[in-house]
Protein backbone atom coordinates (compact mmCIF):
# COMPACT_ATOMS: atom_id res chain seq x y z
CA UNK A 1 0.00 0.00 0.00
CA UNK A 2 3.02 1.81 0.09
CA UNK A 3 3.06 3.06 -3.29
CA UNK A 4 -1.02 4.21 -3.45
CA UNK A 5 1.12 7.05 -0.83
CA UNK A 6 3.82 7.23 -2.67
CA UNK A 7 5.57 10.47 -1.44
CA UNK A 8 8.87 12.22 -3.40
CA UNK A 9 10.72 10.58 -1.27
CA UNK A 10 9.23 6.93 -1.45
CA UNK A 11 9.51 7.65 -5.58
CA UNK A 12 13.06 8.53 -4.97
CA UNK A 13 13.91 5.07 -2.86
CA UNK A 14 11.95 3.39 -5.64
CA UNK A 15 14.43 4.65 -8.80
CA UNK A 16 16.95 3.62 -6.38
CA UNK A 17 15.82 0.42 -5.60
CA UNK A 18 15.44 0.06 -9.80
CA UNK A 19 18.95 1.37 -10.25
CA UNK A 20 20.08 -1.20 -7.82
CA UNK A 21 18.37 -4.23 -9.34
CA UNK A 22 19.65 -3.20 -12.57
CA UNK A 23 23.01 -2.90 -11.10
CA UNK A 24 22.89 -6.38 -9.99
CA UNK A 25 21.13 -8.06 -13.28
CA UNK A 26 24.38 -6.36 -14.79
CA UNK A 27 26.88 -8.11 -12.26
CA UNK A 28 25.15 -11.50 -12.37
CA UNK A 29 26.11 -11.66 -16.05
CA UNK A 30 28.84 -13.03 -17.60
CA UNK A 31 31.39 -10.33 -18.66
CA UNK A 32 31.88 -10.74 -21.98
CA UNK A 33 34.45 -8.42 -23.38
CA UNK A 34 33.77 -8.56 -27.63
CA UNK A 35 30.37 -8.66 -27.40
CA UNK A 36 28.98 -5.04 -27.95
CA UNK A 37 28.46 -3.93 -23.98
CA UNK A 38 24.97 -4.30 -22.22
CA UNK A 39 23.19 -1.08 -21.62
CA UNK A 40 19.72 -0.54 -19.62
CA UNK A 41 17.84 3.03 -19.63
CA UNK A 42 14.76 4.07 -17.95
CA UNK A 43 12.66 6.96 -16.95
CA UNK A 44 10.97 8.14 -13.67
CA UNK A 45 8.36 8.55 -15.51
CA UNK A 46 7.48 7.44 -19.54
CA UNK A 47 4.31 9.22 -19.75
CA UNK A 48 4.25 12.84 -18.60
CA UNK A 49 0.83 14.88 -18.75
CA UNK A 50 0.67 17.90 -19.32
CA UNK A 51 -2.58 19.49 -16.81
CA UNK A 52 -3.91 22.93 -16.34
CA UNK A 53 -1.32 23.28 -13.39
CA UNK A 54 1.83 21.91 -15.34
CA UNK A 55 4.64 24.33 -15.60
CA UNK A 56 7.60 22.36 -16.34
CA UNK A 57 8.73 19.26 -14.43
CA UNK A 58 11.61 17.16 -13.59
CA UNK A 59 12.42 13.54 -14.62
CA UNK A 60 15.12 11.20 -14.24
CA UNK A 61 16.68 9.36 -16.60
CA UNK A 62 18.63 6.42 -15.33
CA UNK A 63 20.29 2.62 -15.98
CA UNK A 64 23.36 0.59 -16.29
CA UNK A 65 25.87 -0.40 -18.18
CA UNK A 66 29.15 -2.47 -18.72
CA UNK A 67 32.04 0.03 -18.71
CA UNK A 68 35.59 0.42 -17.97
CA UNK A 69 37.84 3.36 -16.84
CA UNK A 70 37.47 5.77 -19.22
CA UNK A 71 34.43 5.50 -21.05
CA UNK A 72 31.97 8.02 -21.87
CA UNK A 73 28.05 7.89 -22.10
CA UNK A 74 26.08 10.37 -24.19
CA UNK A 75 22.06 10.65 -23.58
CA UNK A 76 19.96 12.31 -26.08
CA UNK A 77 16.00 13.36 -25.78
CA UNK A 78 14.69 14.12 -28.76
CA UNK A 79 10.88 15.27 -28.91
CA UNK A 80 8.92 14.99 -32.36
CA UNK A 81 9.80 16.38 -35.33
CA UNK A 82 8.26 19.33 -36.77
CA UNK A 83 8.99 21.71 -39.61
CA UNK A 84 10.55 24.68 -38.50
CA UNK A 85 10.15 28.09 -40.04
CA UNK A 86 13.01 30.46 -39.91
CA UNK A 87 12.74 33.88 -40.64
CA UNK A 88 15.24 36.76 -41.36
CA UNK A 89 15.19 40.63 -40.87
CA UNK A 90 16.48 43.25 -42.99
CA UNK A 91 16.38 46.72 -42.89
CA UNK A 92 13.93 47.98 -45.30
CA UNK A 93 12.41 52.03 -45.33
CA UNK A 94 13.59 52.11 -42.05
CA UNK A 95 12.16 49.45 -40.19
CA UNK A 96 13.17 45.67 -39.52
CA UNK A 97 10.92 43.36 -41.83
CA UNK A 98 11.05 39.16 -42.14
CA UNK A 99 12.72 39.16 -45.82
CA UNK A 100 13.69 35.52 -46.21
CA UNK A 101 11.67 32.27 -45.04
CA UNK A 102 13.25 28.87 -44.58
CA UNK A 103 11.76 26.20 -43.82
CA UNK A 104 13.47 23.11 -42.11
CA UNK A 105 11.81 19.84 -43.18
CA UNK A 106 10.76 17.51 -40.01
CA UNK A 107 13.65 18.99 -37.71
CA UNK A 108 13.15 17.82 -34.11
CA UNK A 109 11.08 19.85 -31.98
CA UNK A 110 12.99 18.90 -28.87
CA UNK A 111 16.40 18.06 -28.45
CA UNK A 112 18.37 17.94 -25.12
CA UNK A 113 21.94 16.21 -24.62
CA UNK A 114 23.40 15.08 -21.67
CA UNK A 115 27.17 13.41 -21.18
CA UNK A 116 29.77 12.55 -18.88
CA UNK A 117 32.39 14.70 -20.69
CA UNK A 118 32.75 17.38 -23.27
CA UNK A 119 31.28 16.12 -26.65
CA UNK A 120 34.83 17.13 -28.01
CA UNK A 121 36.53 15.02 -25.25
CA UNK A 122 34.47 11.88 -26.26
CA UNK A 123 34.92 11.89 -29.79
CA UNK A 124 35.76 13.75 -33.35
CA UNK A 125 33.13 15.30 -35.19
CA UNK A 126 33.04 12.14 -37.53
CA UNK A 127 32.26 9.74 -35.46
CA UNK A 128 29.62 11.78 -32.92
CA UNK A 129 28.32 12.69 -36.73
CA UNK A 130 28.20 8.25 -37.58
CA UNK A 131 26.35 7.81 -33.96
CA UNK A 132 23.86 10.18 -35.19
CA UNK A 133 24.77 12.96 -32.51
CA UNK A 134 23.37 16.44 -32.64
CA UNK A 135 19.66 17.83 -33.91
CA UNK A 136 21.62 18.29 -37.31
CA UNK A 137 23.70 15.33 -37.66
CA UNK A 138 21.84 13.33 -39.84
CA UNK A 139 21.31 16.31 -42.47
CA UNK A 140 17.69 18.01 -42.54
CA UNK A 141 16.07 18.40 -45.40
CA UNK A 142 16.02 22.79 -45.52
CA UNK A 143 13.24 24.37 -47.94
CA UNK A 144 13.99 27.35 -49.54
CA UNK A 145 10.45 29.94 -49.50
CA UNK A 146 9.96 33.01 -51.09
CA UNK A 147 10.90 36.31 -49.78
CA UNK A 148 9.33 36.81 -46.62
CA UNK A 149 6.62 34.36 -47.54
CA UNK A 150 6.88 30.80 -47.85
CA UNK A 151 4.08 28.45 -46.00
CA UNK A 152 5.64 25.33 -47.87
CA UNK A 153 3.04 25.48 -50.42
CA UNK A 154 4.53 25.48 -53.73
CA UNK A 155 7.49 28.35 -55.12
CA UNK A 156 10.04 26.84 -52.84
CA UNK A 157 12.67 24.90 -54.23
CA UNK A 158 14.05 21.70 -51.97
CA UNK A 159 18.00 21.14 -51.09
CA UNK A 160 19.61 19.34 -48.83
CA UNK A 161 21.16 21.16 -45.90
CA UNK A 162 24.78 19.68 -45.17
CA UNK A 163 28.02 21.14 -44.24
CA UNK A 164 29.09 20.92 -47.61
CA UNK A 165 26.15 23.40 -48.23
CA UNK A 166 27.66 27.17 -49.50
CA UNK A 167 26.07 29.66 -46.83
CA UNK A 168 23.84 26.71 -44.89
CA UNK A 169 26.06 27.50 -41.78
CA UNK A 170 25.13 30.07 -40.51
CA UNK A 171 21.52 29.01 -41.21
CA UNK A 172 22.26 26.34 -38.98
CA UNK A 173 24.23 28.04 -36.12
CA UNK A 174 21.03 30.52 -36.43
CA UNK A 175 18.52 27.61 -36.26
CA UNK A 176 20.74 26.23 -33.02
CA UNK A 177 20.94 29.63 -31.18
CA UNK A 178 16.77 30.45 -31.55
CA UNK A 179 15.57 27.06 -30.57
CA UNK A 180 18.65 26.85 -27.41
CA UNK A 181 17.01 30.56 -26.62
CA UNK A 182 13.48 29.38 -26.59
CA UNK A 183 14.51 26.40 -24.38
CA UNK A 184 13.83 23.63 -26.60
CA UNK A 185 17.14 22.46 -27.69
CA UNK A 186 19.79 22.31 -25.34
CA UNK A 187 23.24 21.57 -27.05
CA UNK A 188 25.95 22.18 -24.22
CA UNK A 189 25.26 18.53 -22.56
CA UNK A 190 24.28 18.43 -19.72
CA UNK A 191 26.13 16.21 -16.77
CA UNK A 192 25.65 12.64 -16.13
CA UNK A 193 27.01 11.18 -12.99
CA UNK A 194 28.06 7.22 -13.18
CA UNK A 195 28.99 5.36 -10.68
CA UNK A 196 32.08 2.78 -10.70
CA UNK A 197 31.45 2.47 -14.60
CA UNK A 198 28.31 0.65 -13.67
CA UNK A 199 25.23 2.89 -12.80
CA UNK A 200 24.26 6.48 -14.66
CA UNK A 201 21.85 9.01 -13.72
CA UNK A 202 20.38 12.87 -14.93
CA UNK A 203 18.13 14.98 -14.66
CA UNK A 204 15.90 15.85 -17.64
CA UNK A 205 13.79 19.23 -17.14
CA UNK A 206 11.44 19.68 -19.52
CA UNK A 207 10.22 23.60 -19.86
CA UNK A 208 7.04 24.30 -19.57
CA UNK A 209 6.54 25.56 -23.57
CA UNK A 210 7.21 21.44 -24.07
CA UNK A 211 6.26 20.04 -27.49
CA UNK A 212 3.91 17.50 -27.09
CA UNK A 213 4.39 14.17 -28.87
CA UNK A 214 6.16 10.65 -28.89
CA UNK A 215 9.67 11.46 -27.47
CA UNK A 216 12.80 9.00 -28.04
CA UNK A 217 15.55 8.83 -25.42
CA UNK A 218 18.64 7.36 -26.76
CA UNK A 219 21.32 6.24 -24.71
CA UNK A 220 24.90 6.12 -26.19
CA UNK A 221 27.97 3.97 -25.05
CA UNK A 222 31.30 5.17 -26.22
CA UNK A 223 35.19 3.47 -25.75
CA UNK A 224 37.97 5.50 -27.00
CA UNK A 225 35.99 7.61 -29.53
CA UNK A 226 33.64 4.93 -31.04
CA UNK A 227 30.16 4.21 -30.08
CA UNK A 228 30.21 -0.04 -29.08
CA UNK A 229 26.19 0.41 -27.89
CA UNK A 230 22.79 1.76 -28.39
CA UNK A 231 19.65 1.82 -26.24
CA UNK A 232 16.52 3.55 -27.18
CA UNK A 233 13.32 3.84 -24.91
CA UNK A 234 9.93 5.95 -25.64
CA UNK A 235 8.40 8.40 -23.98
CA UNK A 236 5.09 10.47 -24.44
CA UNK A 237 4.04 13.85 -23.26
CA UNK A 238 0.50 14.63 -23.73
CA UNK A 239 -2.13 17.29 -22.99
CA UNK A 240 -4.15 15.74 -20.49
CA UNK A 241 -7.41 16.89 -17.68
CA UNK A 242 -9.02 20.03 -18.82
CA UNK A 243 -6.39 21.40 -20.84
CA UNK A 244 -6.67 18.57 -23.11
CA UNK A 245 -10.11 19.05 -23.01
CA UNK A 246 -10.66 22.71 -24.05
CA UNK A 247 -8.06 21.64 -26.73
CA UNK A 248 -9.48 19.53 -28.45
CA UNK A 249 -13.13 21.27 -28.00
CA UNK A 250 -11.41 24.14 -29.50
CA UNK A 251 -9.99 22.30 -32.56
CA UNK A 252 -12.62 19.05 -33.24
CA UNK A 253 -15.83 20.99 -32.51
CA UNK A 254 -14.53 24.90 -33.57
CA UNK A 255 -17.45 26.42 -34.53
CA UNK A 256 -19.35 25.48 -31.25
CA UNK A 257 -16.29 26.51 -29.24
CA UNK A 258 -16.39 29.64 -30.92
CA UNK A 259 -20.17 30.26 -29.98
CA UNK A 260 -19.71 29.32 -26.33
CA UNK A 261 -16.59 31.62 -25.91
CA UNK A 262 -19.08 33.94 -26.97
CA UNK A 263 -22.01 33.38 -24.72
CA UNK A 264 -19.06 32.90 -21.92
CA UNK A 265 -18.28 36.39 -22.73
CA UNK A 266 -21.52 37.63 -22.93
CA UNK A 267 -22.96 36.03 -19.90
CA UNK A 268 -19.97 37.45 -17.63
CA UNK A 269 -20.00 40.72 -19.04
CA UNK A 270 -23.69 41.12 -18.46
CA UNK A 271 -23.55 39.54 -14.62
CA UNK A 272 -20.24 41.53 -13.80
CA UNK A 273 -22.97 44.81 -15.21
CA UNK A 274 -25.44 43.55 -12.46
CA UNK A 275 -23.03 41.99 -9.83
CA UNK A 276 -21.82 46.31 -9.81
CA UNK A 277 -24.98 47.85 -9.70
CA UNK A 278 -26.37 46.42 -7.18
CA UNK A 279 -22.97 46.77 -5.20
CA UNK B 1 0.32 29.97 -8.85
CA UNK B 2 1.10 28.75 -12.32
CA UNK B 3 -1.65 27.95 -15.23
CA UNK B 4 -0.91 26.37 -18.58
CA UNK B 5 -2.95 28.11 -21.12
CA UNK B 6 -3.93 25.36 -23.48
CA UNK B 7 -4.76 27.19 -26.51
CA UNK B 8 -2.01 29.74 -26.36
CA UNK B 9 0.11 26.17 -25.14
CA UNK B 10 2.49 28.36 -22.43
CA UNK B 11 2.31 28.35 -18.70
CA UNK B 12 1.62 31.91 -17.13
CA UNK B 13 1.58 32.86 -13.53
CA UNK B 14 -2.11 33.60 -12.43
CA UNK B 15 -1.09 36.89 -10.53
CA UNK B 16 0.29 38.33 -13.30
CA UNK B 17 -2.64 36.92 -15.75
CA UNK B 18 -5.58 39.13 -13.13
CA UNK B 19 -3.16 41.42 -12.69
CA UNK B 20 -2.77 42.59 -16.12
CA UNK B 21 -6.89 42.18 -16.35
CA UNK B 22 -6.44 44.90 -13.29
CA UNK B 23 -4.42 47.35 -14.52
CA UNK B 24 -6.04 47.17 -17.87
CA UNK B 25 -9.32 47.74 -16.69
CA UNK B 26 -8.62 49.95 -14.14
CA UNK B 27 -7.31 52.56 -16.82
CA UNK B 28 -10.39 51.59 -18.95
CA UNK B 29 -12.81 52.52 -16.23
CA UNK B 30 -10.83 55.68 -16.15
CA UNK B 31 -10.66 57.00 -19.55
CA UNK B 32 -13.75 55.30 -20.45
CA UNK B 33 -12.05 52.95 -23.14
CA UNK B 34 -11.72 49.09 -23.53
CA UNK B 35 -8.11 48.96 -23.43
CA UNK B 36 -7.67 46.59 -26.00
CA UNK B 37 -5.31 48.68 -27.68
CA UNK B 38 -3.05 47.97 -24.45
CA UNK B 39 -4.22 44.55 -23.37
CA UNK B 40 -3.07 43.26 -26.88
CA UNK B 41 0.53 44.45 -27.01
CA UNK B 42 1.14 43.19 -23.37
CA UNK B 43 -0.38 39.86 -23.44
CA UNK B 44 2.48 39.46 -26.59
CA UNK B 45 4.97 41.14 -24.32
CA UNK B 46 4.58 38.32 -21.86
CA UNK B 47 4.93 35.66 -24.62
CA UNK B 48 1.38 35.18 -25.42
CA UNK B 49 2.09 34.60 -29.26
CA UNK B 50 0.46 37.09 -31.41
CA UNK B 51 -2.69 35.36 -33.09
CA UNK B 52 -3.86 34.72 -29.70
CA UNK B 53 -3.06 37.55 -27.71
CA UNK B 54 -5.40 39.60 -30.86
CA UNK B 55 -8.24 36.36 -31.12
CA UNK B 56 -8.54 35.97 -27.16
CA UNK B 57 -8.64 39.83 -26.87
CA UNK B 58 -11.71 40.44 -29.28
CA UNK B 59 -13.59 37.18 -27.08
CA UNK B 60 -12.39 39.91 -23.61
CA UNK B 61 -13.72 42.50 -25.45
CA UNK B 62 -16.99 41.18 -25.99
CA UNK B 63 -18.11 40.63 -22.19
CA UNK B 64 -16.40 44.56 -21.44
CA UNK B 65 -18.84 45.96 -24.57
CA UNK B 66 -21.57 43.85 -22.72
CA UNK B 67 -20.84 44.52 -18.86
CA UNK B 68 -20.62 48.53 -20.75
CA UNK B 69 -23.24 48.84 -22.69
CA UNK B 70 -26.08 47.60 -20.21
CA UNK B 71 -25.63 51.32 -18.45
CA UNK B 72 -25.71 53.46 -21.86
CA UNK B 73 -29.22 51.55 -22.26
CA UNK B 74 -30.71 52.44 -19.39
CA UNK B 75 -29.69 56.14 -19.88
CA UNK B 76 -31.29 55.73 -23.80
CA UNK B 77 -27.33 56.87 -25.07
CA UNK B 78 -27.98 54.11 -27.80
CA UNK B 79 -28.64 55.15 -31.15
CA UNK B 80 -29.88 51.17 -32.75
CA UNK B 81 -30.35 52.49 -36.00
CA UNK B 82 -27.37 54.23 -36.13
CA UNK B 83 -25.39 51.00 -34.17
CA UNK B 84 -27.18 48.83 -36.60
CA UNK B 85 -25.90 50.22 -39.93
CA UNK B 86 -22.02 50.45 -37.80
CA UNK B 87 -22.31 46.51 -36.96
CA UNK B 88 -23.38 45.81 -40.67
CA UNK B 89 -20.46 47.51 -42.01
CA UNK B 90 -18.16 46.42 -39.04
CA UNK B 91 -18.86 42.50 -39.68
CA UNK B 92 -18.64 42.67 -43.17
CA UNK B 93 -15.37 44.37 -42.24
CA UNK B 94 -14.24 42.22 -39.31
CA UNK B 95 -14.92 38.98 -41.81
CA UNK B 96 -12.38 40.84 -44.05
CA UNK B 97 -9.70 41.83 -41.72
CA UNK B 98 -9.72 37.91 -40.14
CA UNK B 99 -8.87 36.94 -43.46
CA UNK B 100 -6.43 39.05 -44.23
CA UNK B 101 -5.08 38.47 -40.69
CA UNK B 102 -4.69 34.56 -42.05
CA UNK B 103 -3.26 35.11 -44.98
CA UNK B 104 -0.72 37.71 -43.34
CA UNK B 105 0.24 35.26 -40.58
CA UNK B 106 0.98 32.25 -43.50
CA UNK B 107 3.55 34.69 -45.15
CA UNK B 108 4.76 35.61 -42.25
CA UNK B 109 4.16 39.43 -41.92
CA UNK B 110 1.31 39.38 -39.82
CA UNK B 111 3.66 40.68 -36.44
CA UNK B 112 4.92 43.48 -38.56
CA UNK B 113 1.51 44.36 -39.73
CA UNK B 114 0.08 44.60 -36.25
CA UNK B 115 2.91 46.38 -35.62
CA UNK B 116 2.43 49.02 -38.11
CA UNK B 117 -1.42 49.36 -37.65
CA UNK B 118 -0.51 50.24 -33.65
CA UNK B 119 1.81 52.75 -34.84
CA UNK B 120 0.10 54.53 -37.03
CA UNK B 121 -3.84 54.49 -35.92
CA UNK B 122 -1.83 55.34 -32.77
CA UNK B 123 -0.05 57.98 -33.47
CA UNK B 124 -2.64 60.03 -35.07
CA UNK B 125 -5.50 59.38 -32.39
CA UNK B 126 -2.99 60.23 -29.75
CA UNK B 127 -1.80 63.01 -31.58
CA UNK B 128 -5.33 64.62 -32.30
CA UNK B 129 -6.59 63.56 -28.62
CA UNK B 130 -3.47 65.58 -27.45
CA UNK B 131 -3.61 68.89 -28.89
CA UNK B 132 -7.58 68.58 -28.56
CA UNK B 133 -7.00 68.82 -24.76
CA UNK B 134 -4.34 70.99 -24.89
CA UNK B 135 -6.99 73.52 -26.73
CA UNK B 136 -9.28 73.22 -24.74
CA UNK B 137 -7.59 73.28 -21.50
CA UNK B 138 -6.02 76.34 -22.35
CA UNK B 139 -8.82 78.56 -23.54
CA UNK B 140 -10.88 77.83 -20.60
CA UNK B 141 -8.53 79.71 -18.72
CA UNK B 142 -9.10 82.21 -21.38
CA UNK B 143 -12.25 83.79 -20.43
CA UNK B 144 -14.93 84.99 -23.42
CA UNK B 145 -13.46 82.67 -26.05
CA UNK B 146 -15.60 82.22 -28.37
CA UNK B 147 -17.29 78.23 -29.43
CA UNK B 148 -17.02 76.66 -32.95
CA UNK B 149 -20.02 75.81 -34.74
CA UNK B 150 -21.56 72.28 -33.96
CA UNK B 151 -22.59 70.90 -37.00
CA UNK B 152 -21.09 71.85 -40.79
CA UNK B 153 -22.68 70.66 -44.01
CA UNK B 154 -19.47 69.22 -46.69
CA UNK B 155 -19.55 66.55 -49.33
CA UNK B 156 -20.23 63.78 -47.23
CA UNK B 157 -24.01 65.60 -46.77
CA UNK B 158 -24.62 64.64 -50.49
CA UNK B 159 -24.31 61.04 -50.65
CA UNK B 160 -27.25 59.10 -51.23
CA UNK B 161 -29.47 56.68 -49.36
CA UNK B 162 -29.99 59.20 -47.24
CA UNK B 163 -31.52 58.09 -43.37
CA UNK B 164 -33.29 59.65 -40.67
CA UNK B 165 -31.17 59.14 -36.91
CA UNK B 166 -33.51 60.22 -34.84
CA UNK B 167 -31.70 59.22 -31.62
CA UNK B 168 -28.81 61.07 -33.10
CA UNK B 169 -30.56 64.06 -34.72
CA UNK B 170 -28.98 63.62 -38.07
CA UNK B 171 -30.36 62.78 -41.62
CA UNK B 172 -26.97 61.54 -43.37
CA UNK B 173 -26.61 59.08 -46.29
CA UNK B 174 -26.10 55.38 -44.60
CA UNK B 175 -22.72 54.60 -46.66
CA UNK B 176 -20.93 56.81 -44.10
CA UNK B 177 -21.49 55.22 -41.26
CA UNK B 178 -21.55 51.67 -43.33
CA UNK B 179 -17.71 52.36 -44.46
CA UNK B 180 -16.87 53.34 -41.14
CA UNK B 181 -18.23 50.49 -39.98
CA UNK B 182 -16.24 48.66 -42.43
CA UNK B 183 -12.65 50.39 -42.23
CA UNK B 184 -12.72 50.10 -38.18
CA UNK B 185 -14.01 46.64 -38.43
CA UNK B 186 -10.76 45.31 -40.46
CA UNK B 187 -8.83 46.84 -37.87
CA UNK B 188 -10.46 45.50 -34.92
CA UNK B 189 -9.53 41.78 -36.25
CA UNK B 190 -6.19 42.97 -37.26
CA UNK B 191 -5.21 45.01 -33.90
CA UNK B 192 -6.92 42.91 -31.42
CA UNK B 193 -9.12 45.89 -30.19
CA UNK B 194 -12.52 46.95 -29.89
CA UNK B 195 -12.03 50.06 -32.15
CA UNK B 196 -13.54 52.65 -29.86
CA UNK B 197 -10.75 54.83 -29.94
CA UNK B 198 -11.06 55.80 -33.45
CA UNK B 199 -14.92 54.88 -33.84
CA UNK B 200 -16.12 57.15 -31.22
CA UNK B 201 -14.09 60.29 -32.64
CA UNK B 202 -14.78 59.15 -36.59
CA UNK B 203 -18.53 59.10 -34.97
CA UNK B 204 -18.10 63.10 -33.33
CA UNK B 205 -16.00 64.81 -35.82
CA UNK B 206 -16.71 62.29 -39.30
CA UNK B 207 -20.81 61.77 -38.87
CA UNK B 208 -21.70 64.67 -36.22
CA UNK B 209 -23.22 62.65 -34.00
CA UNK B 210 -23.90 64.44 -30.50
CA UNK B 211 -21.60 63.34 -27.51
CA UNK B 212 -24.23 62.05 -25.64
CA UNK B 213 -24.98 59.07 -27.92
CA UNK B 214 -21.58 57.83 -29.21
CA UNK B 215 -20.19 56.01 -26.41
CA UNK B 216 -23.07 54.12 -26.11
CA UNK B 217 -23.38 53.07 -29.66
CA UNK B 218 -19.84 52.53 -30.28
CA UNK B 219 -19.88 49.90 -27.96
CA UNK B 220 -23.08 48.42 -28.76
CA UNK B 221 -21.73 47.79 -32.37
CA UNK B 222 -18.39 46.79 -31.08
CA UNK B 223 -20.42 43.86 -29.46
CA UNK B 224 -20.85 42.62 -32.83
CA UNK B 225 -18.07 43.00 -34.31
CA UNK B 226 -15.60 41.29 -31.41
CA UNK B 227 -18.22 38.13 -31.29
CA UNK B 228 -17.62 37.95 -35.34
CA UNK B 229 -14.06 37.90 -34.45
CA UNK B 230 -13.83 35.52 -31.72
CA UNK B 231 -16.34 33.11 -33.72
CA UNK B 232 -14.17 33.42 -37.46
CA UNK B 233 -11.16 33.02 -35.31
CA UNK B 234 -12.45 29.74 -33.53
CA UNK B 235 -12.99 28.46 -36.70
CA UNK B 236 -9.92 29.52 -39.15
CA UNK B 237 -6.81 29.63 -36.82
CA UNK B 238 -8.27 28.10 -33.58
CA UNK B 239 -6.44 30.48 -31.64
CA UNK B 240 -9.36 32.19 -29.00
CA UNK B 241 -8.23 30.63 -25.48
CA UNK B 242 -11.23 31.71 -23.42
CA UNK B 243 -8.80 30.33 -20.24
CA UNK B 244 -6.75 33.05 -20.90
CA UNK B 245 -10.35 35.60 -21.59
CA UNK B 246 -11.72 34.55 -18.61
CA UNK B 247 -9.13 35.26 -16.12
CA UNK B 248 -8.20 38.81 -18.00
CA UNK B 249 -11.57 39.84 -17.49
CA UNK B 250 -11.86 38.44 -13.71
CA UNK B 251 -9.01 41.21 -13.15
CA UNK B 252 -10.62 43.80 -15.67
CA UNK B 253 -14.30 43.69 -14.35
CA UNK B 254 -12.69 44.81 -10.71
CA UNK B 255 -10.13 47.27 -12.08
CA UNK B 256 -12.81 49.01 -13.95
CA UNK B 257 -15.03 49.91 -11.09
CA UNK B 258 -11.83 51.44 -8.96
CA UNK B 259 -11.06 53.09 -12.37
CA UNK B 260 -14.00 54.56 -12.61
CA UNK B 261 -14.51 55.77 -9.67
CA UNK B 262 -10.94 57.42 -10.00
CA UNK B 263 -12.02 58.79 -13.23
CA UNK B 264 -14.89 61.12 -11.54
CA UNK B 265 -12.23 62.96 -9.59
CA UNK B 266 -10.44 64.80 -13.16
CA UNK B 267 -11.70 66.97 -15.71
CA UNK B 268 -12.67 65.55 -19.02
CA UNK B 269 -10.14 67.57 -21.25
CA UNK B 270 -7.27 66.40 -18.26
CA UNK B 271 -8.42 62.99 -18.75
CA UNK B 272 -8.30 63.08 -22.46
CA UNK B 273 -5.12 64.62 -22.31
CA UNK B 274 -3.40 61.88 -20.22
CA UNK B 275 -5.07 59.46 -22.45
CA UNK B 276 -3.65 60.33 -25.09
CA UNK B 277 -0.05 60.39 -23.54
CA UNK B 278 -0.78 57.25 -22.81
CA UNK B 279 -1.86 56.02 -26.04
CA UNK B 280 1.57 57.80 -27.54
CA UNK B 281 3.61 55.86 -24.63
CA UNK B 282 2.22 52.59 -26.74
CA UNK B 283 2.71 54.09 -30.46
CA UNK B 284 6.48 55.05 -29.33
CA UNK B 285 7.54 51.82 -27.58
CA UNK B 286 6.27 50.18 -30.77
CA UNK B 287 7.50 52.03 -33.04
CA UNK B 288 11.17 51.91 -31.24
CA UNK B 289 11.22 48.07 -31.52
CA UNK B 290 10.72 48.41 -34.92
CA UNK B 291 13.25 50.53 -35.80
CA UNK B 292 15.97 49.43 -33.12
CA UNK B 293 18.26 46.17 -34.75
CA UNK B 294 16.70 43.22 -33.08
CA UNK B 295 18.77 41.32 -31.12
CA UNK B 296 19.15 38.04 -33.61
CA UNK B 297 17.84 38.73 -37.07
CA UNK B 298 16.76 35.32 -37.24
CA UNK B 299 13.81 34.04 -35.60
CA UNK B 300 12.02 30.36 -35.71
CA UNK B 301 8.50 29.35 -35.12
CA UNK B 302 7.63 25.28 -34.95
CA UNK B 303 5.25 24.57 -37.71
CA UNK B 304 2.62 21.75 -37.15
Amino acid sequence: MTRASASPRDISLLVAGLVAGLAALVLAMPAAQAAPSRLVADLSDSHVDITSSYHGTDLILFGAYEGVAGDDLILIVEGPASDIAQRRKEKKAGIWVNVETLIWQQAPSFYHMFATDDLAVIADEAALRAADVGPLASGLMLMTGEAGGGNGHGGGGLTAAGATQAGSTAQESGLSRNMVNNGLWQLQPEQISTQQDMLFRAKLSLPSNVPTGDYLVRVLHFRGGVAISEKTTDMNIKKAGLSALIYRFAHDYSVFYGLFAIAFAVASGWLAAVAFRRG
Amino acid sequence: MYIYLPIAEVSMHIGIIIGLGGGVGFLSGLFGVGGGFLMTPLLIFFGIPPAVAVSTEANQIVASSVSGVLAHMRRGNVDFKMGGILMAGGVIGSSLGVALFSFLREIGQIDLVIQLSYVVFLGIIGALMLTESVRTILRSRKPGAVRGKLHQHNWLHGLPLKMRFRRSKLYISAIMPLLLGAFVGILAAIMGVGGGFIMVPAMIYLLGMPTSVVVGTSLFQIIFVTANVTLLQSIQTQTVDFVLAGLLLFGAVIGAQFGSRAGALLRGEQLRGLLALMVLAVCIKIGYDLVVRPEDLLSVELLR
